[in-house]
């Protein structure tokens, strides 16, 4: 190299950093907002019919309104200290129930707009309700509206010969007949109606033993793919109606591009029953939105008022898709706040919608939804005043936190329980699984271990649901457990087989595990593994169903025991236990067809009673919610859901952020 | 001028056979590993985990998925959108993620270069003295400590008993300083003793004792013939420097809160974000071989004895 050359290069280099340096330093600085809490992990989406987790869900609740809205009634419980949360008017002013619970009437505000100007109306309900249930939505949500009419069969794509139809064209933009599928949420391509007449279905095919259940479900899904359906349609109206009794042409569908490639039959995306058309959610006019349910259900004003209820503006997301319709610079939303920006792993800002019609009881003008994982990196940002509120505390510095004044502390509608596999002996005999139970010491967990005074649970209904007493648990009692053990054919632990106990890799799982450890140890004699999993490795064993006992735990949908009770029973995706028991199968049936509250309330209770002596899981204790937030703040009081409505949050007369 | 265009010709072409490479073990693992971006606590029912994997090809067969995805990267430079994240396209996660992993970088590098290259001057011009044994006993310690502990102590000190900084964000020049600092002080202190070890070697060289003899003064020639030569060792640590930055601060996001690729990349991996985990797989690799060839041509651009090969 020649000598000018590395010169020249040298202060190319130092031009270079400087350069460098200068692009480094112009940061993008955004003032504070009034009001920012850590909130957990980053929020997977923003869209409230994808949404499942508590961060999306805080963000959904200020961003969008339902018919309804829980906020605080009353003071808070001076004993617990639990605000009580109820659904009350939102979007919707007054509604009425038939007299057979069956059929509610939604009457909507005249004052309610979306933030483009645009009326709030009962359409708006109707398509977003049609759009959660649709399957390509894929809502997770879904199953809580089942017992609105025609919601379950819309979700799941189930038809029968002979139904009302509705049939969605393969011309979704950008596809032809023989494309790849343009896949979105909710898509809409042409709809046909019609009444099903008949569906040829190709011969099933046959497996060898030895296929995988993968492999089985792959080639079952392809073979469904082939059926044709016949349909006798109908005429859709100009004006949208259909008269389903006016039999028109018999044309037939297929879903496979294979199938469609003959001239008679017609290429489709699927066929489904029409709930738009037909379903229990229906917009009446403007601002009157009918439910019809098929069995009454009681807490159906809670359900209405959590966020994969609430509307979307159809304009919207029709004209930019999913997921495009979230970003700020697109999306149209109803609630206190409106999007101003998201910057991934860090914030989410809203700042409050001045279209809102109670805009002017909104306090905060902005807050930040800040994603922090770290318990340790949240409480220094609270303490330094750039967080108002955490909830995630560190263990270690608990004990110091618990005295001070803006310390909170309530129980949480949350259980914390090891799942026990009943298909794996001995854990097949409810005895063993009794004396497992029986033979820890729950109060050494909490007090010395979890130390976020949570409440040791014998049953698996926390306490708090108004209007429910919890089962009694079988007691805690060592002789009994070992007595158990010992009918159960191992007396003293003789002959008690190897198992593990599987817990997912965390800081909070394994004391806990250790200490269950040594108790079955000491007082059974029985020797247990523990092995621990990452997170999704760890989901996944679970659902395969390849355990013996595993730590999970349950946060409740709703203030009501059939939350925690109606995920055992038989089947249900969510046990995974191998657990069943006809008794508490009817019992669940018969309570959702209940309809007066305190006779309902007595069948979960009887069902709970089976749960508890039956002990498909080892419940270990009943959350309870820890949290700091800054003491100027009115209106903050733990609740039993965990849910804080932030528009209602204010800060006292005379102070801000910054000021205590 | 010809040796480099074909070095670099040569390079270009070994960085795809690297990608491809890693493309293809990462692929691999990816769908080797228990769970899928769609299991939560609560189980998707089967109906509809289908249409989600519809929604991100993930039902067709692997072989499939694996050129589908290649073609999307190689002809449109599409990653896809994340299975995970599932608001965002992976090229606008980077797009967020780069700018702030790369802010942090550059402060952490420049700071630890100037931070050590005078350090290490110090130390070898009054070797033996007090100076020399505090800074390079120093130097050992910045080495030995891992950035975790050394960003507790920070935040211990300047945060909490000196309120200097705010404890964790991203957005002022003060919240990168805490994080910037943690990270370049490893490099420093390696930064330090290579410097100290250069300059002592150095000024034995006969040129320098020339210069001495001269009659120039200790300054000049310090600056002017003993500097240039010790710091090559140090430009050669550049490309490992680098690497060390980049991912020493997916710990230190972790830590200071920050929204950078380092905590992108992790996430992806426990979220199994198939497509966002490739993506950051990718943005390392190119990242990583393009520094490193910076440095081999800058290290043969100022040593005249390096040939580039």
């Amino acid at each position: 190299m020649p000598l000018e050359v590395r010169r020249g290069f040298v202060i190319f280099a130092a031009g270079f950093v400087i350069l460098a340096l200068i692009w480094a330093v112009r940061l993008d600085h955004v003032p504070p907002a009034d009001f920012a809490f850590q909130n957990g992990t980053e929020p997977r989406t923003i869209d409230p019919h994808r949404a499942n987790g508590q961060p999306e869900g805080r963000i959904v609740f200020e961003l969008f309104e339902g018919l309804l809205r829980m906020l605080p009634e009353g003071e808070p419980d001076p004993e617990t200290g639990l605000q009580a949360l109820t659904p009350q008017p939102a979007m919707a002013e007054s509604w009425e129930i038939s007299e057979d619970g069956k059929t509610w009437t939604f009457h909507l505000r005249d004052d309610i707009f979306w933030n483009d100007g645009s009326p709030v109306t009962a359409h708006d309900f109707a398509w977003s309700w049609t759009r959660m249930l649709h399957p390509a939505t894929a809502c997770e949500y879904g199953y809580l509206i089942y017992e609105v009419h025609l919601a379950e069969q819309y979700q799941t794509s189930q038809v029968a010969i002979g139904d009302p139809v509705e049939v969605e064209l393969w011309d979704r933009p950008g596809e032809t007949p023989t494309s790849e599928a343009n896949v979105q949420h909710f898509p809409r391509g042409t709809i046909c109606y019609g009444i099903l007449r008949n569906i040829e279905k190709p011969p099933e095919p046959k497996f060898e033993d030895g296929v995988s259940e993968n492999e089985r479900d792959n080639q079952l899904a392809m073979w469904e793919e082939r059926w044709v359906y016949e349909v006798e349609t109908v005429k859709e109206d100009p004006d949208g109606t259909i008269d389903w009794g006016e039999a028109g042409e018999l044309r037939r569908f297929s879903i496979s591009d294979q199938v469609a490639s003959s001239p008679s039959v017609e290429r489709t995306h699927g066929v489904l029953v029409p709930f738009s058309q037909l379903g229990g959610a229906q917009a009446v006019d403007d601002k009157t939105f009918v439910v019809t349910l098929n069995n009454a259900v009681p807490y159906f004003l809670n359900l209405v008022a959590y966020y994969p209820l609430f509307p979307v503006n159809q304009a919207c997301v029709e004209k930019h898709g999913a997921p495009t319709w979230t970003k700020p610079e697109n999306i149209v939303s109803n609630g206190p706040y409106q999007l101003r920006f998201r910057r991934l792993r860090d914030r989410v800002r809203v700042e409050k919608n001045p279209k809102y019609y109670k805009a002017d009881q909104v306090s905060f003008k902005t807050i930040d939804f800040v994603s922090l994982e770290s318990q340790n990196t949240a409480m220094n940002m609270y303490e330094t005043g750039q967080l108002q509120w955490v909830y995630d505390l560190p263990t270690s510095v608990i004990e110091e936190l618990r005295q001070r004044e803006d310390f909170h502390s309530a129980p949480k509608l949350s259980v914390y329980f090891y799942k026990l596999n009943s298909d794996v002996p001995p854990l097949d005999d409810v005895r063993v699984r009794q004396a497992i139970s029986m033979a820890l010491n729950r109060k050494q967990i909490v007090e010395e271990v979890t130390k976020m005074g949570e409440l040791p649970a014998l049953s698996v209904v926390p306490p708090g649901i108004p209007g429910y007493i919890s089962a009694q648990g079988l007691a805690e009692n060592v002789d009994r457990a070992k007595q158990l053990l010992a009918e159960a054919g191992y007396p003293g632990g003789r002959g008690f087989p190897k198992m593990s106990l599987l817990y997912n890799t965390s800081e909070r799982h394994r004391p806990i595990a250790e200490v269950i450890q040594q108790q079955l140890q000491n007082n059974l004699n029985i020797k247990i593994e523990l092995k621990n999993m990452e997170w999704g490795s760890f989901l996944d064993t679970i659902q395969q169903e390849e355990y013996e006992m595993a730590r999970y735990g349950w946060v409740g949908d709703y203030p009501d025991p059939n939350t925690f009770l109606d995920i055992w029973v038989t089947d249900n995706p969510q046990s995974n236990t191998n657990w069943s028991n006809e008794d508490y199968d009817a019992l669940i049936k018969a309570a959702s067809m209940e309809f007066d509250a305190e006779k309902r309330m007595a069948i979960l209770r009887e069902a709970e009673e089976i749960f508890v002596r039956e002990l498909p899981i080892v419940p270990i204790f009943f959350y309870t919610s820890a949290e700091m937030a800054k003491t100027n703040i009115e209106g903050f009081a733990p609740s039993l859901l965990d849910m804080h409505p932030l528009s209602v949050l204010r800060y006292r007369d005379g102070t801000d952020r910054t000021t205590e | 001028m010809r040796d480099v265009l074909s070095y670099l010709l040569k390079r270009a072409a070994w960085m795809l056979l690297t990608l491809w490479a890693v493309y293809t073990i990462s692929f691999v693992l990816m769908r080797s590993v228990p769970g899928n971006p769609f299991s939560g606590e609560r189980n998707v029912p089967p109906a509809i985990e289908r249409q989600l994997k519809a929604r991100y090809n993930l039902d067709a067969p692997p072989i499939e998925q694996y050129f589908d995805y290649l073609t999307g990267i190689v002809t449109r430079g599409d990653l896809g959108w994340c299975t995970w994240l599932e608001d965002y396209s992976v090229n606008q996660v980077i797009a967020q993620g780069f700018p702030v992993s790369a802010t942090l970088a550059i402060f952490a590098l420049v700071f630890s270069l100037i931070l050590g290259v005078t350090a290490g001057v110090i130390s070898a011009v009054y070797r033996k003295s007090t100076a020399d044994v505090a800074l390079m006993s120093a130097a050992v310690l910045g080495i030995a400590i891992p950035n975790f502990v050394l960003a507790s102590l920070a935040i211990l000190v300047f945060v909490f008993i000196i309120q200097l900084f705010p404890a964790g964000g991203w957005g002022t020049l003060q919240q990168v300083a805490l994080p910037a600092l943690c990270l370049g002080l490893p490099v420093a202190a390696y930064v330090a003793r290579l410097t100290r070890t250069g300059m002592l070697e150095t000024l034995t060289k006969e040129h320098v004792r020339t210069a001495f003899a001269k009659g120039l003064p200790k300054r000049t020639v310090i600056l002017r013939h003993v500097l240039p030569g010790a710091l090559l060792p140090v430009v050669s640590y550049l490309g490992p420097a680098t690497a060390r930055v980049l991912t020493g601060s997916l710990v230190l996001e972790k830590i200071f809160a920050l929204p950078g690729m380092g905590s992108h990349f992790i996430n992806a991996a426990t979220q199994r974000d198939y497509t966002l985990a490739m993506g950051m797989v990718l943005t390392y690799t190119v990242l990583l071989f393009v520094m490193n060839t910076l440095v081999d041509l800058s290290y043969a651009i100022i040593d005249p004895r390096v040939k580039l090969q």
